[in-house]
This record gives C-alpha cells, sequence and structure tokens, in this order.
C-alpha cells in the first residue's frame, strides 16, 4: 500500500515537472519566433530597384499622412508603416515630412509610448527617417536621441537592434547629430553591449561595434574624457574569441586610449597584450583579417612605446616566430607597420639581438632608406 | 589587393638603416605614414529596415499575451518593467530603480527632506552626478546631456500626478480634519437635468472642526435619555 502512495506520489511530481518543462519550452519557442522576424535592409531608393511591384508613395501622401498624425495626435501602426516605406522610397519623402513641425514629435510620443507594437513602428519609422541627411539626423538626435539612447537598456530585441541601426545612420551622417549622441552618454551604452559575453538574447556586438566603429573613425576627438575613462576602465571584458572582436584593436587605436588614459590602461595591459596575441594569429586571407592583424599590430606598437615599464617577458610568446611570420606575409603596409613595432621593441630593450632574428623581405620603397 | 612579392631578405646593416629612419614612439591616428594605408573595410552603407506587418503584429501579440501571463514579473525578454505599487510601466531598469526609490521610499523621502547630502540620481545610469532636488536633476539632464525639457520617463511628472490621483481618490473626512479647509470654496452640485436630489444633502451648514465628536455625545446623550 505504502508503495503505491509513494509511486503515486512520484508519478505526480513527474507530471508536474514535465508540465513546468513544456512550459517552458512553450515559452522559449515563443520568445525566439520573436526575435526570429527577418527585417529587410534597403538602402535609400533601393526598394525600388529591388521589388518592382511595390506601391508608389510621394510628397504628396506623405503630407496627408503628416496631417492626419498631427491632427490626431498620434499614429496608428499603419501610418507609421506607411510613413517608414514612404521613407525608403526617396529623399524628397524623408524632407517632407522633416519639414513639418510637430511631426516627428508625434512619433516620438509612440516611440516612448505603451503600446508595444506601436513601439516597434516607430523605431522602425525612425530607422527609414535616419536615411535622411544632415539636419534629419540631426533632428533625430535632438528630439529623440535620448530614447534611442534609453533603449540600448530595454530587453525588447526588435526594438533595441531598430534603435542600434538608428544609431549607426545618424552616426555616419553628421558630427552635430554625433555629439549631441555622445553627451547622452551612448559610449557606455554601446561599450556595455559590445563587451557583453555572446548567447541566444546578446545578439547585439555587431551592431554595437559598428556604432563604435563609425564613433571611432569620424568622431574620435568628440569623445569625452569620461567616455574614453570608462573604455579604459572595461578595456578588459572584450573577449577575443568573441563576436565582432576584429573591431576591437581599431576602436582602442583610434580612441588614443593608450596614451589619454595610461594609468588604467596600464592595468588592464596583460589582456590587451593577451588580445593583440590572438588578433596576430590570424590568417590575413580576408579584409575583415587584414584589418584585425593591422591595428594589432599599431596598438601592440603603442603598447611598447606608452609601457616602458612592461617587463620584456610580458611580451606575447614567441615574438620572433609571429613577426617572422607576418614579415612573410610580404604586404608593404604591414610590414612598416612592424618595422615601427621592432623599433620601438629595441628601444624598450635598449638591445638590437632581435635583428638577428628577422627575415625581412625588401620592397621598393625600401631602396630609399638603403 | 594585389602584392607584390620580394625575393630578396634584408641583412641586419639594412634592417638597421631602415630602422634608423622610421619614427619610433607612439602611433597617433592621425600619423602621415598611416593616411596611405587606410583599413580594408568597406565604408559603411546606411540601411534603412522593412518588416514583414504581419510578424510584427504577430510579435507585438505574443509580447502581450506574454505580458497578461506575468505581471510584475521584470525578467522577460518582452517585458517592461512595471511598478507593482503603482503600476507605471518603464522602459530600463534604472528608471525602474528611480520611480521606486524617489516615489514610494519613505527613507529617501526623509532624507531628501533632512538636505544633508544629494539623494537624485541622473536618468542615466552611467553619470554619476547626484543632485539635491529633483529639479536640479532635470536641468543637468537638459544641460549636460541634452535631454528634452518634456523628458517622457520624467519622475517629478509621476509625483505630480501620483499626488492628484492620491487627493482625488483620498476621503473627505480627512480633507475637513485639515487646516485648509476654509479656504475651500463651496462648488453647487452639478445636476445635469436631474433635478430631484438623490444624495445626501450637500448644502448643510458646514462644521467647524471637532464638532462630529460633540454631536456623537449629544446622540449617545440623546440616546441615554430614550431610556
Amino acid at each position: 500500500m505504502s508503495d503505491n502512495s509513494s509511486s503515486t506520489t512520484v508519478k505526480l511530481e513527474d507530471n508536474f515537472l514535465r508540465q513546468k518543462v513544456r512550459e517552458y519550452a512553450r515559452r522559449q519557442r515563443q520568445e525566439l519566433r520573436t526575435s526570429a522576424t527577418d527585417a529587410l535592409r534597403f538602402g535609400l531608393g533601393k526598394i525600388k530597384e529591388e521589388i518592382k511591384e511595390i506601391e508608389h508613395l510621394s510628397v504628396k501622401d506623405v503630407n496627408g499622412l503628416v496631417a492626419r498624425i498631427k491632427r490626431r495626435k498620434h499614429a496608428t501602426s499603419d501610418d507609421m508603416y506607411r510613413l517608414s516605406y514612404a521613407f525608403l522610397q526617396g529623399n524628397e519623402n524623408i524632407n517632407a515630412f522633416a519639414d513639418k513641425q510637430g511631426a516627428v514629435q508625434v512619433l516620438v510620443k509612440e516611440l516612448t509610448g505603451t503600446d508595444l507594437t506601436r513601439r516597434f513602428d516607430a523605431a522602425e519609422c525612425f530607422c527609414n527617417f535616419s536615411l535622411g541627411e544632415a539636419h534629419v539626423c540631426e533632428k533625430i538626435a535632438t528630439l529623440a536621441g535620448t530614447y534611442l539612447v534609453t533603449y540600448m537598456d530595454i530587453k525588447e530585441p526588435r526594438l533595441k537592434r531598430s534603435c542600434l541601426w538608428t544609431l549607426a545612420n545618424i552616426l555616419s551622417t553628421s558630427n552635430k547629430a554625433t555629439t549631441t549622441l555622445l553627451q547622452m552618454q551612448l559610449v557606455p551604452k554601446l561599450w556595455k553591449l559590445y563587451t557583453a559575453p555572446a548567447d541566444d538574447l546578446n545578439v547585439y556586438q555587431e551592431d554595437a561595434a559598428i556604432c563604435l566603429y563609425l564613433i571611432a573613425t569620424s568622431a574620435a576627438d568628440l569623445l569625452s574624457s569620461e567616455d574614453r575613462r570608462y573604455i579604459a576602465e572595461h578595456v578588459h571584458e572584450k573577449c577575443a574569441s568573441g563576436p565582432a572582436s576584429e573591431y576591437y584593436m581599431y576602436i582602442i587605436f583610434q580612441t588614443e586610449i593608450l596614451r589619454l588614459e595610461q594609468e588604467l590602461c596600464l592595468r588592464n595591459s596583460k589582456n590587451l597584450l593577451s588580445f593583440v596575441e590572438t588578433c596576430l594569429q590570424g590568417d590575413f586571407k580576408t579584409p575583415t583579417e587584414k584589418f584585425k592583424v593591422i591595428y594589432a599590430v599599431r596598438v601592440f606598437t603603442n603598447i611598447v612605446a606608452t609601457f616602458t615599464c612592461i617587463d620584456n617577458a610580458k611580451l606575447i610568446k614567441n615574438l620572433v616566430e609571429t613577426l617572422n611570420r607576418l614579415f612573410a606575409l610580404q604586404d608593404e603596409s604591414l610590414t612598416m607597420d612592424l618595422l615601427r613595432l621592432v623599433k620601438n621593441i629595441m628601444n624598450l630593450q635598449q638591445s638590437d639581438k632581435l635583428l638577428d632574428h628577422l627575415q625581412v623581405h625588401a620592397f621598393g620603397s625600401m631602396q630609399l632608406y638603403i | 589587393m594585389e602584392t607584390k612579392t620580394s625575393p630578396f631578405l634584408l641583412t641586419k646593416d639594412q634592417l638597421s638603416k631602415i630602422l634608423h629612419e622610421i619614427p619610433a614612439g607612439y602611433i597617433k591616428p592621425t600619423d602621415p605614414l598611416l593616411v596611405a594605408t587606410m583599413p580594408p573595410l568597406p565604408p559603411y552603407q546606411k540601411l534603412g529596415v522593412l518588416v514583414e506587418r504581419d510578424d510584427i503584429v504577430d510579435a507585438g501579440q505574443s509580447t502581450i499575451s506574454s505580458q497578461s501571463c506575468n505581471k510584475n514579473i521584470p525578467t522577460s525578454v518582452t517585458q517592461s518593467y512595471t511598478c507593482a505599487e503603482c503600476k507605471r510601466t518603464l522602459p530600463t531598469a534604472h528608471l525602474l530603480d528611480l520611480h521606486i526609490t524617489e516615489q514610494h521610499d519613505t527613507y529617501f523621502a526623509a532624507s531628501v527632506e533632512r538636505g544633508d547630502k544629494p539623494m537624485f540620481s541622473c536618468y542615466l545610469e552611467e553619470c554619476t552626478f547626484k543632485m539635491h532636488t529633483a529639479k536640479e536633476r532635470k536641468d543637468h539632464c537638459i544641460t549636460v546631456h541634452k535631454f528634452p525639457p518634456n523628458y517622457r520617463f520624467d519622475q517629478s511628472k509621476s509625483k505630480a500626478y501620483h499626488e492628484k490621483s492620491r487627493n482625488e481618490a483620498s476621503m473627505d473626512v480627512d480633507e475637513l480634519a485639515g487646516p485648509t479647509h476654509n479656504k475651500i470654496p463651496y462648488i453647487k452640485a452639478f445636476s445635469f437635468g436631474h433635478y430631484t436630489q438623490r444624495t445626501f444633502n450637500t448644502r448643510r451648514e458646514r462644521r467647524e472642526p471637532g464638532t462630529t465628536l460633540l454631536d456623537v455625545q449629544d446622540m449617545k446623550d440623546a440616546l441615554e435619555d430614550m431610556d
């Protein structure tokens, strides 16, 4: 009898557990389905080339939509979908919308409202709106920038990604808009996303890296000391094998944190050197690999130049072997960069012993020096 | 990109000569020698987005359904952060944290009243500045972080709303007992066409505070007399 009752209890527990697992699996499936929705990406006007049957939306249509959303003081999903569609079709539609006072504010209202679907629509509308020229991007940065930056911390994947795409478009267009966004502490938020460990839910490393790359390329001098300090403090958080790690060395080099935040970087020099070491193992075949190796060499050169207190033993292992492998690639610009690195190492070691082991191929431009 | 290969290896002397000519030290991004070697990545191309409409609707519905299933649990992927006390929804954990502290924490309120140290954190999580008042915080956000003056997740706005709603919900007895009772003007009740009065008589003379207890006493006396 007691055996029977214990088996019944075990069965009940089993069922309960199974039910819980099923429920968990169902919810997981639903979440994955939600985040897996494909988003087509188009450049300005490209949609007409790609989809011939598309409905043409003119400036008149945009004006009509603007009048409607302003009158109602809110935009429906339909309105925003048509607006996004219109923005994709041409710059004249974007300019027509930008010229109307109070229209962007309606989108901001929807972006920050409680209705999730309308938030998605508004974010996608802003993404397409950001295909416009500098004045349009400046308007977005001023009126909606705060919310785009705030939404870097939210959980909804689609909304977050749309905001990241919008930010990337803005950052690539206008320095004035970039300055505004940087004042909203965009860099720490992007760095957090970029260095987050990769898993099913953290898939924004690539988009965050592109934004940081754009900042490092055209607005590195606009970075505040706080931004640089933040990067320097958290420089060790990026894993070399993680997604979008090819941008890491470029960002470190362009932002000059090694020179401007020496103390903080010195603390993390071990991590930086190990990152450099991993990058230098690249095969130099694809443009991405070349990019990674070239900037790893440049960062390594700067590490050696800046941290004179670094112990020789701390420098990367098998240095001669690595250098000879890179010299053997016979890429002229890489060789010149490597020679600058060699000179810094010789200055640090105060000897030219290293030269005995190097195998450097001669190039035309070197004839000038010999 | 084509690379010219060279069969000749440099000797140590040749290398030394070359290295003698090459600048040493820190390489700046603006170094003229680097300009020739631009990053080999293609330039960024601006892209818009187009999502299949049905997918958006599906996602919205699934999100809504998951929200209705898991109220007040701010851990799900598709959820906003909702205050369990007043049901206000905020987009980030930091804003919810600020909201709960500033609107529902009595210790925080007491600390603000004491005013010995700044208590109001910036709306940006990464900014470490603290301010004495909500107004100072708002000014800081507008001037330093370029926030719009009508920031939509402003806590002080919700406080005003909160107080208003609390006043509306509060009992008349509390209001009558207050010192501002005499300042409240008498407002004639609206009838909206229904002239028959179906409620308590609102035109009774206003009593001074404390008279209610006397009335009860009178009532008791009256009841004793009846016995």
